[in-house]
């Protein structure tokens, strides 16, 4: 018989139990840059590094019919790259697929 | 006090609707009749009011009324003006019910109030008006009952919004010097520079009037819209690529909410310090204090050629 008052118990157990649906922490900045003319690049920066970010792109370019990379930065790690203004689409398709929450988002940009 | 207070609007609602069928009455012949009545039920207390109100008979209603009114409304300030204290806060107490039934009426106006009460919480915390100034207030709040309460037609949009400035500016002389200019900005007038630049013409005057660096203002521009420039010889900015004004403004607008107004009381009267490579964001109307995010412009892809950049680093 144990002394119930004596068990190691940790105390962020619940913590960490909560943090375990949403992978997901830290902003995901969504930029737009300007190319030549009028076109443009969507940037997704600081999704998490435990998602496939190849396989998000693969159905993000089919989702958005636009061409797509990911890129590995030095500082900012992996970061998605589509081609042409598709920041109210990574948005909705983000929240949809339930991969960052809204208020995870912060879009940048005119 | 109470008593007094819920009295007083009933007082008016009913000499105001007895003059509009009063007014009927007249147009008919009834005149002498309709006026025993009027001066009968107004009381001993204030002839003189009454008779203003004759006057009124054959003119028109509105604002004529509420200028009549006023003077009829402070002398029974006057009378309650050595009660102090309490007064003031049965007008506030009063306002309440006054605003909801405004509210009812018209939104806009609604807004307008609310800051009107608010302010006028500042004024009795800080205590630093003179009394004559509560008296003031009070007065209109009242005015303000008892034209929105006895009123049998509908009021025209552009009375009360007449009516809602004028209320303003008589409460806060300072207003039209202070506070308001500071929301209404010039919008940003954006040209285009050949076909791959865009001028940004009154930049400086836009970070003079939200009392920033210039400086801050372009780290921050340049980084939202991802690209380069820099200022120009005479004082405009040269920003690369293509922009519209509302697109600018829009920026404009981030910067503002996030650098400008203060996040507990949203005055614009802040100022932005740099603290141990924070900025920090101090307000001037309630005192807080709150860091603000730093500005980062991420990451930034490839948009140039690339054997450019490459004979360039090599």
């Amino acid at each position: 018989m144990s002394i119930q008052n004596l068990n190691t118990r940790d105390p962020f157990a619940d913590a960490i139990k909560g943090n375990d649906d949403d992978i997901q922490d830290g902003l995901v900045h969504i930029r737009i840059q300007q190319r030549n003319g009028r076109k443009t690049l969507t940037t997704v920066q600081g999704l998490s590094a435990e998602y496939d970010l190849k396989k998000i792109v693969r159905s993000c370019k089919k989702e958005f019919a636009c061409n797509g990379t990911v890129i590995e930065h030095p500082e900012y790690g992996e970061v998605l790259q589509l081609q042409g203004d598709q920041r109210e689409n990574i948005c909705q398709w983000l929240t949809k697929v339930g991969l960052a929450k809204p208020d995870q988002l912060k879009v940048h940009g005119f | 006090m109470e008593g007094e207070d819920g009295f007083d609007p009933t007082l008016l609602k009913k000499k105001k609707k007895k003059k509009t069928t009063f007014d009927l009455d007249a147009a008919l012949g009834l005149d002498d009749a309709a006026k025993k009545e009027d001066l009968k039920d107004e009381g001993a207390a204030d002839p003189a009011a009454a008779e203003l109100e004759d006057n009124l008979d054959l003119e028109s209603f509105g604002k004529k009324k509420k200028k009549k009114k006023k003077p009829f409304n402070l002398d029974e300030l006057e009378g309650a003006l050595p009660d102090g204290s309490d007064d003031v806060n049965n007008a506030g107490a009063a306002e309440d019910p006054e605003e909801e039934e405004i509210n009812l009426d018209m939104d806009f106006s609604m807004a307008k109030k609310k800051k009107k009460s608010k302010k006028k919480d500042l004024d009795e915390l800080f205590a630093d008006k003179v009394e004559d100034d509560k008296s003031e207030d009070k007065e209109n709040v009242e005015d303000n009952s008892s034209t929105w309460a006895g009123s049998d037609r509908d009021y025209t949009y552009d009375e009360l919004l007449k009516r809602v400035f004028e209320i303003i500016l008589d409460k806060n002389p300072d207003m039209a010097a202070g506070r308001k200019p500071k929301f209404v900005m010039r919008p940003p007038q954006v040209l285009r520079v050949g076909t791959k630049k865009t001028s940004f013409a009154n930049f400086m005057d836009i970070a003079k009037t939200l009392h920033r660096l210039p400086k801050h203002l372009l780290d921050f521009l340049l980084a939202e819209l991802g690209t380069s420039g820099s200022m120009d010889g005479n004082q405009q900015l040269i920003i690369k690529g293509r922009f519209q004004p509302k697109q600018i403004e829009n920026v404009l607008r981030r910067y503002i909410k996030e650098y400008v107004t203060c996040h507990t009381c949203r005055s614009p009267e802040t100022i932005l310090q740099k603290d141990t490579r924070l900025f920090f964001l101090q307000c001037e109307s309630c005192g807080s204090r709150c860091s603000v995010a730093s500005i980062k412009s991420g990451f930034q892809a490839v948009t140039g050629k690339r054997a450019a950049i490459r004979a360039k680093t090599t």
